[in-house]
Formats: structure tokens, C-alpha cells, sequence
């Protein structure tokens, strides 16, 4: 074909770039398959905290069990790992926000539904948000950190964060607090591959049955009670014990 | 009438052609037709191919019992083939397994099956063969151990276990019973792999087609044997899955797969139906069913449980799979072979099944080593050869360490 005019010009251009596009991947024959072929998730790694100090995991495995607390229903926060969960997350990419566009401007009363708008990954959060919460305690409850209160002393003022009510210096308590809680709740439900949900005990209590594949033998039995224990991406059983 | 004259001519061609065919030149193209077809039947190409590589061009290892012997290659080639050899040498090897240097190949060239292919199958490989497009790729023939790689032994072996013959029809059976057995007990050579092998890697004739373990994989019995066999297999059974690579009872992988896809999907309908023929009609042999597992059994208990978290999903609770998808595992056979390589394998490294033009799909299963301890591994191939009605021998864990390690590495 001779190019004669602007309009073929540009279609061949257009040819060209969409057939290189759409030649990019092409399986022939069966699907790709090799034997051993496996993804395993990743192990929680070496024992002990990746990324708290022991001050700040005390403090943590302190809000998780208040948040969750051990009762006649199943484990508490601090038990059922979630703790574990939050620093082995705090050490990955979730800490640094890596896939976040971390950048300003921010405003300085942002709307809830403008979703995160501050410069503090969730390392930072942690790091600074606990160390002010402790300085808030020191200061308020006789020289004692948060660990050490009460339960009484403690609901009260993870209330008190909650509704904007107590000031920490120089940290959001509100920020703090919501975080904690997002993440013990994602620890207490998430595979236990991840370090929480140990035993399967956040699963259990609300009755999901895991990452079972398939319920058809199930649903022809209408009014029967489901009766198998839930199932995790390892197996039956938590895959690791407590690290710490 | 042009026309017609055309047709007529082309109809009587083949006709014409057949008595030429024995010795005939390599552009005999119904000869060099013929040939193709055998070859496919004789599944030749699968050993003598790297996976991937230059068909036809050799260099594959065969795993033995004595070492690795590497496939040569059988392109024309003067230097590196066979392009030296004359149909009479090619007979020599097919029939009697020496090669025109006078040096003996190893019976994992089934010669001791190709012995039975006629003289005029034989001209009509070779004349396939030397149509081939001529392939530079020098083998090393000799990687077998000392003293196996003293290929004179052969001398002492074939005394012992081999006999040079031809095919003899059974006048009692039907032409196509026939036709199966030539095909069977010859040019397929499916004895080489589905009959046990003696201490010298010979097929023992007395338990012939009732099973083997090669290159850890279980090679069923294909007798008649119903709960082992093909007893409750239909000729149609056996017709679609060597046709297709699965039927409603089974999905070939693993060596057999292989077989599917380069030897039997390619053989004529009739061919196939002979072969069934004669797998159904020649008689049942195998060991009696061993009593099964009581229920209460340690690792029955254990096995169900690993079966319902990870088998389940797709083999159903019941065993009996999803058609066409998912194989049955209830009175599957080789799930209650006596040996239980294959589906310890299966579980360990996952497997595919055969594509073909007729089933494409090739459906996978994923590989467990990953999640399941060698006692899980154990307990769970013990609870599926124990369910459902099968019966079969339990597995200890040491036999699942063994062949994790065997096949950590496999990359086929």
C-alpha cells in the first residue's frame, strides 16, 4: 500500500499501535501448568516484634484486648493475635502506605469521606501516636503508662480518644485511636496466615467458614446446621504460633 | 465425466498403489502415509524428542532402573541419524534389537514388542522416517554405568528373556481381536510399561499388563481385572479416553498423557476399538482386593478430614468428581493399584490432564506438598483408596517422604 494521503498515514499509525498491543501475551496449545508449582504464603518470619518495641507491643496487646476482650464468647485481642498481626503489617509495605500517593496539600479539617489526609504513614501513626499516649498517661494517672491502668481507666479514655473528648500532645487522638481499631479488627478476621485470627477464633465466633472452596454438598442439605470447623489457607490449624 | 473419470481415478490410486508398497522409494506417498500412521501408533516421537526440542532429533533420557539411556536420533541425518541405515538395518533393529554396527540396543528401545511388527510395518516406518528433514544433533549413546553400559551383556539378556518373532493370529478370535493384539503386544508396546519388569528390567510374561511402577509413576493394570483393571470399563470407555485423553471414569496424565497426545489420539477409530477389543476380551489377572480399612482406622479418620479441607472443593465429598472436569476417585483404578506412586504423586505435585484437538481443556490440579505434612499426605491417599466402596493396601508416611524427594525437582 502506497500512503497517499494524511487519513491513511494516520490509520496504518493506528494499526501498527493497537496489533502490537493486542499480540502482547498469546498461550498456544493447553493452559500454562508446571509441576510443584506452588505460591505458599509467606511465613510471618523470625520470632519477637518486627517492628514495636516492647513498650509499644504492651501498649497494643493493652487497646487490642479492650477492643476485643476475652469473654465466654472466645479469646480476646492480645490471645487471638492481633498484635502479631499489626506488626508484621506495620514491617511490610502496608507500613510505609508504599502504594499511597503520600503528598500534600493537606486540609486541616478534612471531611471522613475524604479518607486519609495526612502526611503520617502507618509507622509514623504508631510510632508517635503510642509515644503520646503514654506521655498523656505518665502524665495523667500517677507516672503509669496505658498497660498499667485499669480496665475501667483504660475504656474510658480509648472513649474519650474516640470522641475527640481527650487531647494527646501532639498527636490526633482520634487518628490513633481509629487506626488501632481498623487494624485489630483486620487482624481478629484476616486468614491466620497473617498472625491473627489465631485458632481461627475471630471466624469461629461469627461463624464464617473459611476459604472452603465450595458448598454445593452443602447447600442440597436446606435446614441441616453446617457442622465443619472453619478451614484457613494453611489448613485446619493455625499455621504459626505466637511469635513473641 | 471428466469429472467422474477424476473420482474413479482417484478411489483406485490407493488400490494401485498397495502392492508396490514393500521396498518401495521414500516418495511412495501411500507408503510413506502408512508409515507416519504406524509411527504414531508406535508412539515413537515422544522418547525420541527432548520435550520442547526438534522432533524426531532424539536426546531424551529415559530413566531405568540402571542408569538413563539417551534417545538417538532418527532424522535422516548421515552423521548423527540414521541416515546410513537401509530398510533391512531398520528391520534388524525392530525385529531383533541390533543395530547394523552390530552393537545391541537396550530393550528400553521395546524392541522386544517391535519384533512382532510385520516387514512390510517396518519398510513402511523407515520410508516415513526417511522423509524426515535431516536434523545435525549428536547424542551421547553410551551414559549408562558401568558394567550396564557394556552394551555385549545384551547378548546374555536376550538369551534369557527375548525371543525374535511375528505376530501369530489367533484363528478362534474375531480379525479385530486380532488386530488389537498386533497392535498391543507390538507396535504399541503397551506391555513395556503396564507389565511388572523382573530383577534384569525384564517384562515378566507371567503377569503381563497387570501393572509396573516406572519413573515414579504407577502403570495400572490393564487386564480385565475389575477392581484394578478395566473390568468396569466399556470398550467405548477405553476407545474415548485413548481417543480423547478422558472418559467419564478417568483423565490421563503423566506418561500416559503423553501417549494420548502423540500416539493414540492420532490412531483411527477402528484401530482404537481393536485395541479395546482385545484389552476387555483377553482376560482378567491381578492380586485379590485386600480387606478395607475399618472407619475407625487413625489415618481413615485423619485422611477424611484432610480429604473434606482440600479434595472436596473439586473431587466431592461423595468421590465422585465433576464429569468431564474432575475425575471420580470412587472405584477409580488407579487410586487402588497395590503400588500407590501415582496418586501419592498426584497429590504431591498436582497433575494436568492430556490435551487433544476433541478435549482441549487440559484441567490441572494444583500441587499440596506445600500444605501437607507427609503424614497428612499419607493418611488422606490412604482414606481415598479406603471410601466409597474402594479397597486397597494402607500407606505409611515414609513412602510419602520417599517421593516427595523423588519428585521435588521434576520439572515433567
Amino acid at each position: 500500500m502506497t500512503i497517499s494521503t494524511r487519513r491513511q498515514l494516520l490509520a496504518s499509525a493506528a494499526i501498527i499501535v493497537f496489533s502490537r498491543a493486542a499480540f502482547g501475551h498469546t498461550i498456544l496449545g493447553k493452559l500454562p501448568w508446571r509441576p510443584n508449582e506452588v505460591y505458599p504464603p509467606e511465613p510471618l518470619g523470625s520470632p519477637g516484634w518486627h517492628f514495636f518495641t516492647p513498650g509499644e507491643a504492651a501498649t497494643v496487646d493493652a487497646m487490642v484486648d479492650r477492643f476485643i476482650p476475652a469473654d465466654e464468647l472466645g479469646p480476646g485481642g492480645k490471645q487471638a493475635g492481633c498484635t502479631v498481626f499489626i506488626d508484621r503489617q506495620l514491617s511490610g509495605p502496608y507500613g510505609t502506605y508504599e502504594w499511597l500517593y503520600m503528598k500534600g496539600p493537606f486540609p486541616a479539617d478534612p471531611l471522613p469521606s475524604q479518607g486519609l489526609q495526612s502526611p503520617l504513614t502507618p509507622r509514623q501513626q504508631y510510632r508517635l501516636g503510642l509515644a503520646a499516649l503514654n506521655a498523656y498517661c505518665r502524665g495523667k494517672y500517677d507516672n503509669r503508662a496505658f498497660a498499667q491502668l485499669d480496665a475501667d481507666a483504660q475504656d474510658k479514655l480509648l472513649d474519650g480518644m474516640e470522641k475527640g473528648e481527650v487531647q494527646l500532645p501532639e498527636f490526633s487522638a482520634r487518628m490513633l485511636f481509629g487506626t488501632v481499631l481498623a487494624n485489630t479488627m483486620e487482624g481478629f478476621f484476616a486468614d491466620p496466615i497473617y498472625g491473627g485470627n489465631r485458632d481461627m477464633a475471630g471466624w469461629k465466633l461469627i461463624g464464617f467458614p473459611g476459604t472452603r472452596y465450595d458448598y454445593r454438598d452443602v447447600m442440597q442439605n436446606p435446614n441441616k446446621p453446617y457442622s465443619l470447623p472453619p478451614v484457613g489457607l494453611k489448613g485446619r490449624v493455625s499455621a504459626d504460633r505466637s511469635p513473641t | 465425466m471428466r469429472r467422474l473419470f477424476l473420482v474413479l481415478a482417484a478411489a483406485l490410486l490407493p488400490i494401485a498403489a498397495l502392492p508396490f508398497t514393500a521396498g518401495a522409494a521414500p516418495d511412495d506417498y501411500t507408503q510413506v502415509e502408512r508409515g507416519r500412521y504406524l509411527a504414531i501408533g508406535g508412539d515413537c516421537v515422544a522418547c525420541h524428542t527432548i520435550p520442547g526440542g526438534t522432533q524426531w532429533a532424539g536426546g531424551r533420557g529415559i530413566q531405568t532402573p540402571f542408569g538413563d539411556i539417551v534417545t538417538p536420533n532418527l532424522t535422516p541425518d548421515e552423521e548423527t541419524g540414521i541416515g546410513h541405515w537401509s530398510a533391512d538395518d531398520f528391520y534388524r533393529a525392530m525385529h531383533t534389537g541390533v543395530m547394523p554396527s552390530g552393537a545391541h540396543l537396550y530393550p528400553a528401545f521395546p524392541y522386544t514388542y517391535y519384533t512382532k511388527v510385520t516387514r512390510a510395518d517396518s519398510d513402511a516406518i523407515y520410508a516415513f522416517l526417511r522423509t524426515l528433514p535431516a536434523v545435525h544433533n549428536a547424542v551421547d549413546r553410551d551414559t549408562l554405568p558401568f558394567p550396564f553400559k557394556v552394551r555385549a551383556l545384551m547378548l546374555g539378556w536376550n538369551e534369557m528373556f527375548f525371543r525374535a518373532g511375528t505376530f501369530e493370529a489367533d484363528p478362534q478370535r474375531s480379525a479385530e481381536y486380532n488386530r488389537g493384539a498386533y497392535l498391543v503386544e507390538g507396535l504399541g508396546h503397551c506391555g513395556a510399561c503396564h507389565t511388572p519388569m523382573n530383577w534384569a528390567g525384564a517384562n515378566d510374561a507371567a503377569r503381563y499388563l497387570q501393572g509396573n511402577v516406572l519413573q515414579a509413576w504407577t502403570d495400572p493394570n490393564i487386564t480385565d481385572e475389575q477392581r484394578i483393571g478395566l473390568g468396569s470399563w466399556s470398550v467405548d470407555d477405553i476407545v474415548e479416553y485413548l481417543k480423547t485423553g478422558r472418559n467419564a471414569r478417568a483423565q490421563a496424565s503423566g506418561p500416559m498423557a503423553e501417549v494420548v497426545v502423540y500416539s493414540t489420539s492420532g490412531m483411527s477409530d477402528a484401530d482404537l476399538h481393536a485395541i479395546a477389543t482385545y484389552l476387555k476380551q483377553r482376560g482378567a489377572a491381578g492380586p485379590a482386593a485386600p480387606s478395607p480399612r475399618p472407619a475407625d482406622d487413625a489415618q481413615m479418620q485423619s485422611g477424611a478430614v484432610v480429604y473434606t479441607d482440600n479434595c472436596s472443593a473439586c473431587h466431592k465429598r461423595d468421590g465422585t468428581g465433576v464429569e468431564a472436569m474432575f475425575p471420580p476417585l470412587r472405584g477409580d483404578q488407579v487410586v487402588q493399584q497395590t503400588d500407590p506412586t501415582t496418586v501419592l504423586r498426584i497429590v504431591l505435585q498436582g497433575a494436568q490432564g492430556a490435551a487433544t484437538d476433541a478435549a482441549p481443556t487440559a484441567p490441572a490440579m494444583p500441587a499440596f506438598s506445600w500444605r501437607l505434612s507427609d503424614q497428612q499426605v499419607a493418611d488422606v491417599v490412604t482414606y481415598i483408596r479406603n471410601s466409597w466402596g474402594n479397597t486397597a493396601q494402607a500407606v505409611p508416611a515414609s513412602d510419602a517422604a520417599r517421593l516427595r524427594k523423588r519428585v521435588a525437582d521434576t520439572a515433567e
